[in-house]
């Protein structure tokens, strides 16, 4: 016996839907359907995360999938995984360059003069954690006049298109490892491969660059309290928009097709020795992802430091263990695995009851021999 | 990139047509083309798609290749002959899914590189698109120039919070 048939299964299924759709709705005509733009704008930090955990970069279709799972990132993330599951695949862009990005914040933890000047942008780094009462009533007329007065005042003309990055000068500094383009190296397409360890470095940060948040920042939070010793210092941390580049079909020249915001950050970690009999160097972590999320970058970046510590000395923490850390920080992934577990286990729950009876039966039999003597 | 009274697809390279085009709203920039290419045989060169593109970006610490993820994109080459006979090819590849906006892009392209008969229209398109550009561009360089950080000494200069 495998199955048991139930009666009704498929109406109460149908019932639970249409409940969701109810709750969805049920402000009634006392409230308004979110738009699009209203996700995309108002609740930017999600609409990134969830963009960057699905794998696609679909500012509008993650918007309706916020909306469609009121906020669930993980649910969001799954139905934009699995829209781009029924796509065509129609290229692949040429190796793009982070230090085109045009930013809207950079910082470093490393220097404070870094080259270029340091810009915090938007950040919650210097917010007091209190609420704030006065968005509880908060006027048509408020929300408008905000935008359009911090638009005014502002003088620009210093600041350039583009920014270089702290790691060139540390690199010029002779303290990092030198830069080495590895333009013909393969990538490796975790969309389309399945991780047999051990994977190249490139499936690590395909794999994190797609993870879970909290997943990432939860095993990289093990290595900073102590089960490994990456120590990093953030180099720099840059959100901004990288621009799109491919082929024109016409002239074969790089051509702009658009643009994604990405949050990127480099850390600095302990430094080491030369196998082959250079100077000791700084070793490098990097992290990089969809959307404006600067946990999940410094959480990449530290957690690419340590499995690269991994790969090379063997793991001596979980941080360090490639299989431990890539297998687990999926987001859709773990959900699926753990929601599974609310689908009925009738016929297996069954067999452990009759074990656990028969266990027992035998228990009593021997307690029942002992006590005769 | 300035707003100047010249044409702007002389000022502004191939490279950067498609990208001020797409600022713009899909259903004008399609409009204008349908009026302007109206009795014109446009055939498509390769079949106009819709679908996605991988990602690649190299990673600044040790300069090697990864997939960042996927992109959505549509992409068209199409010929054109107009009635005067005049030929040219154009093409776009554009981060949307609308297979009609992408296809009216590429014949925008056609149209400015070869200026074809009423390429001012879509140089006007073109100049709309870079003034949208340069609105988005100054709106960010304004985040940046508000929160750049002084760090000189505090005796230096006047307290912040006195100002």
């Amino acid at each position: 016996m495998s199955y048991v048939a139930i009666k009704g299964g498929g109406l109460a299924i149908q019932g639970a839907e249409s409940l969701l759709e109810y709750l969805r709705t049920e402000q009634g005509e006392g409230g308004l359907p979110l738009d699009l733009a209203t996700i995309q704008s108002q609740l930017r930090f999600l609409h990134g995360k969830v963009m960057s955990e699905g794998g696609l970069y679909h500012p509008e279709l993650a918007a309706l999938a916020i909306k469609q799972f009121m906020g669930d990132s993980l649910e969001a993330s799954f139905a934009l995984r699995a829209y781009r599951s029924t796509k065509p695949r129609l290229c692949e862009t040429p190796i793009l360059d982070s230090s085109k990005m045009r930013l809207v914040r950079r910082i470093s933890s490393a220097f404070k003069d870094i080259p270029g000047g340091q810009m915090l942008g938007a950040s919650t780094d210097f917010s007091l954690r209190l609420l704030r009462m006065d968005l509880l009533d908060e006027s048509k007329e408020t929300f408008q006049k905000t935008t359009a007065q911090w638009m005014k005042h502002t003088k620009t003309d210093a600041i350039p298109d583009t920014f270089p990055k702290v790691l060139d000068y540390l690199r010029e500094e002779g303290l990092l490892p030198a830069s080495n383009p590895k333009l013909n190296m393969d990538a490796f397409d975790i969309t389309r491969e399945p991780l047999i360890f051990p994977v190249p470095r490139s499936a690590a940060l395909a794999t994190m660059s797609r993870a879970e948040t909290g997943s990432l920042l939860g095993i990289a939070y093990s290595n900073m309290r102590g089960y490994g010793d990456v120590h990093p210092t953030v180099a720099e941390m840059r959100v901004g928009y990288l621009p799109v580049m491919l082929p024109h079909p016409v002239t074969g020249e790089l051509t702009e097709a658009g643009e994604v915001m990405i949050t990127e950050c480099e850390v600095v970690a302990m430094y080491e020795d030369d196998d082959e009999g250079g100077k000791p160097v700084f070793t490098l972590g990097y992290g990089a992802c969809f959307g404006h999320n600067e946990v999940k970058a410094l959480s990449m970046a530290i957690l690419d430091r340590s499995l690269q510590k991994g790969m090379k000395d063997g793991p001596s923490n979980p941080s360090e263990d490639p299989e431990f850390v890539l297998l687990h920080v999926d987001g859709i992934d773990s959900m699926g695995f753990c929601t599974h577990y609310k689908m009925p286990h009738y016929v297996t729950f069954q067999s452990d009851m009759d074990r656990l009876r028969t266990t027992q039966e035998k228990q009593r039999n021997k307690q029942k021999k002992e006590a005769q003597g | 990139m300035s707003v100047t009274t010249e044409k702007m697809s002389s000022i502004v390279d191939r490279s950067q047509w498609i990208r001020l085009l797409s600022k713009l709203d899909a259903e004008q920039v399609v409009a204008e083309v349908n009026t302007l290419s109206s009795g014109w045989q446009i055939t498509p060169k390769s079949l106009p798609q819709s679908g996605l593109a991988m990602l690649k970006l190299e990673d600044s610490a040790y300069n090697e290749p990864f997939y960042l993820g996927e992109i959505p994109l549509a992409t068209a080459w199409v010929d054109i002959v107009t009635p005067e006979g005049s030929n040219a090819d154009g093409a776009a590849q554009v981060m949307v899914d609308n297979l009609e906006f992408v296809q009216a892009l590429a014949v925008c392209d056609g149209i400015l590189a070869n200026r074809l008969p009423g390429y001012e229209r879509i140089d006007e398109l073109l100049r709309q698109g870079l003034e949208q550009c340069n609105r988005e561009e100054q709106r960010r360089k304004n985040m940046l120039a508000a929160t750049r950080v002084d760090f000189s000494l505090l005796d230096a200069v006047e307290d912040d919070d006195e100002n």
